[in-house]
């Protein structure tokens, strides 16, 4: 037996130290270089121990973009938890053409984000763009709206444009969440006497939620980690409007030329992001015993 | 035997030399002319210039603007950087910076006595007793307009800042926008805003002891000005770049826009009338006398350390700035890229193309409009490192948006922003 777990661990050992460098090296090159001054790629720095932490602590900018992150993650959780519940509801239903829905769903996934990029802000353009004169014929507008002019607009639109990519991917990890629902339970409520909604609130709901727990972690991270949609649609504007974590880093490393202070950021994200994952999975796990 | 294995050594070691002498020096050309027309128009100049130098061997690697301020340093440490690196003046202190440019002084200066380059060209790389790239092509910002529309409206080309913002509120009917003006945190914004600064005495960004005098009463008035005029843009050029405000001006959405030139959107999308497209040098503020500009001396910098790619570098640069070539190499983006010498100015083949013959009188008037083309931070003879992240984290936009996003006056924000500039510099 002893000797098995030896050999096991030996088989193992390998996979394990190629993941562990692969891993834990960007890790521990990030703290290291957080501890420096290094301006730009590649140009030398002092060591200046923790004092990159107590100015990216101090800083209000630093603490506005967590705000910003927080916000854009709940914000896209809830929109696409919603969406994608809808459509998982109704993709679980036996219908003409279901398969085909069922595969073109993800259509909005697989499109690239450059492209949904382009897409969407020629949409929502005041010049030329179809999203204002359709609002205006229907009577709803009198003057085109610019959906990126105010902070809070160009943060309602990013969130509504991430989570219309985003929702069907959800949506197909809750229909096999779904589909694992025995048949026959629905079947047993019916016949007892439980209309749709109490079948949805005593079987679908809770039988979904171990899949809806680890899709809000992962879900989670992946917005968290949102830089791409932003950074094209907006930059992290208008006046800093949209500036998440990974903007604010991104500037800082590249557009500021101060490398060690983004890499603090990172390590401060990371240990966010860390306890987030944490904590969830042991509240997850938690749930399972139960 | 052993002769036969002499004759077979002294014969490969033979084969060996002359493979390495017929070998040619390969030298990479990192710009950021992204569109596929002119990355096919530098190539042709690329085969012509292999094709009569066998010797080098030239290749190109288009990037984008957006990366290459980070891509550039990071591919530098690791040694695989370019041999030639198109640059707008505000990057170049960034590679000086960790040590990769050499001044290019004297291939500058043999450069001038056979081309003649405009000197505000050359100012923008000379610095730190050194010229640090080879200036290639000029861009300048003007007013461009239709002339129908301002004839409609009995409007003359304005002159002033009164005139401007009385055409465009004229201008501003039937869900037209009087002047496009953009107010994103973006390089557009900040080009547009200098150009405005520019024209009410608010050339200089910084002292002559590298401190920042951004906070003075020129900016703040030209700041205020700018915002107003701003009112009468759609509302989403908070998030505009360049391409937006040519849409709004090529489909008559906009009046009036400013913009480095519109004639290629114009021509295929606009209508391509040249006799009803209209360009203006910007107006001045009321009281000043005289129209200035922003202008973006484009140029190369030279990074190889192998003395055999920088000569293959240097003779491509040549080979590009000779006028037979020169025009070929602007007109890659025709009524964009203006010439930065004398003789280049003159060249058949700049003004032999069709869109520059079709847009000549335009062509000719943001020729004569780049002539007074300024830079912030390249205004004094001497350049501070802070420009380049004062320009990359574009501190003169974001503080436009301080006014028109976030509602503060002028001189709040002005002050502020002089100190996000004392921020970014640290």
């Amino acid at each position: 037996m002893q000797k098995s777990r030896s050999l096991a661990i030996v088989f193992v050992a390998p996979a394990l130290i190629v993941l562990t460098g692969i891993l834990g090296w960007p890790l521990v090159s990030a703290v290291l270089l957080s501890m420096q001054d290094v301006r730009t790629i590649g140009s030398a720095g002092q060591w200046i121990g923790l004092h990159n932490y107590q100015a990216v602590l101090s800083n209000q900018s630093f603490w506005m973009a967590v705000a910003m992150s927080i916000i854009w993650v709940v914000a896209n959780a809830a929109a696409q938890t919603a969406l994608a519940l809808i459509t998982a509801l109704t993709l679980n239903q036996n219908f003409p053409g279901v398969r085909i829905v069922r595969t073109w769903v993800i259509l909005t996934w697989i499109v690239p984000t450059v492209v949904v990029v382009i897409i969407w802000r020629w949409l929502f353009s005041t010049s030329g763009g179809m999203i204002n004169p359709l609002l205006a014929q229907a009577g709803m507008i009198d003057r085109p709206i610019g959906f990126f002019s105010t902070p809070w607009t160009a943060m309602a639109t990013l969130i509504f444009i991430n989570s219309w990519r985003w929702f069907p991917f959800i949506a197909l990890m809750m229909l096999a969440g779904l589909t694992r629902i025995p048949s026959d339970l629905y079947e047993a409520a019916r016949i007892d006497g439980a209309n749709g909604w109490r079948s949805f609130t005593r079987i679908t709901w809770p039988l979904l939620a171990p899949t809806l727990g680890v899709l809000t972690v992962v879900g989670t991270l992946l917005s968290f980690n949102v830089f791409d949609i932003i950074w094209l649609m907006t930059a992290g504007g208008p006046a800093g409007g949209t500036r998440t974590l990974p903007i604010i880093i991104y500037e800082t490393a590249f557009k500021g030329y101060k490398l060690s202070e983004a890499a603090t950021m990172s390590v401060l994200a990371t240990i966010l992001l860390m306890a987030f994952a944490l904590l969830a999975s042991r509240t997850l796990m938690r749930e399972d015993d139960r | 035997m052993n002769n036969r294995i002499l004759g077979l050594l002294f014969g490969a070691c033979l084969t060996m030399s002359f493979d390495a002498m017929a070998a040619p020096v390969e030298v990479t050309l990192w710009h950021m002319e992204q569109p596929p027309h002119r990355v096919a128009r530098i190539q042709e100049i690329i085969d012509a210039f292999n094709a009569a130098h066998p010797d080098i061997k030239v290749k190109q690697e288009p990037q984008n603007w957006g990366e290459v301020y980070a891509k550039a340093p990071a591919a530098l440490a690791a040694g695989a950087g370019p041999d030639m690196l198109f640059a707008i003046p505000d990057f170049t202190p960034v590679l000086k910076n960790i040590g990769a440019l050499t001044s290019v002084s004297d291939f500058v200066g043999e450069l001038d006595k056979e081309h003649h380059f405009v000197k505000s060209a050359v100012q923008s790389y000379s610095y730190d007793g050194g010229i640090w790239a080879v200036p290639l092509y000029n861009m300048a910002m003007n007013l461009w307009y239709r002339k129908s529309v301002l004839d409609a409206a009995g409007l003359k080309v304005p002159e002033t800042w009164s005139d401007w913002k009385a055409a465009s509120e004229k201008l501003s009917t039937n869900g037209v926008f009087g002047m496009g003006l953009p107010a994103n945190k973006q390089l557009y914004t900040d080009q547009t805003i200098y150009s405005v600064m520019v024209n009410g005495g608010a050339t200089e960004i910084f002292n002559e002891d590298g401190s920042f005098r951004f906070n003075n009463p020129q900016t703040v008035a030209a700041l205020d000005y700018y915002s107003s005029l701003q009112k009468l843009s759609p509302p989403d050029s908070t998030s505009w770049t360049w391409g937006e405000a040519e849409a709004c001006f090529v489909s008559k959405s906009c009046g009036m826009i400013m913009q480095f030139s519109v004639i290629s959107s114009y021509d295929t999308q606009g209508g391509g009338d040249p006799a009803d497209l209209g360009v203006a040098a910007i107006p001045h503020a009321d009281g000043e006398t005289g129209h200035n500009t922003i202008a973006y001396a484009n140029a190369v910098m030279l990074l190889s350390k192998d003395d055999a790619k920088r000569k293959a570098s240097e003779e491509f640069v040549r080979y590009l700035l000779q006028p037979e070539t020169y025009g070929k190499f602007l007109n890659m983006e025709p009524g964009l890229f203006m010439p930065v010498t004398e003789d280049g100015a003159k060249s058949e083949s700049f003004w032999s193309d069709p869109m520059v013959q079709k847009y000549r009188s335009q062509v000719e008037t943001i020729i004569a409009n780049s002539q007074n083309g300024k830079l912030f931070g390249f205004t004094s003879g001497r350049t501070f490192p802070s420009i380049a992240a004062v320009s990359a984290q574009n501190v003169i936009a974001e503080t436009l948006q301080m006014i028109v996003v976030g509602g503060k006056t002028a001189a709040d924000a002005v002050a502020a922003g002089q100190d996000r500039m004392v921020e970014v510099a640290k």
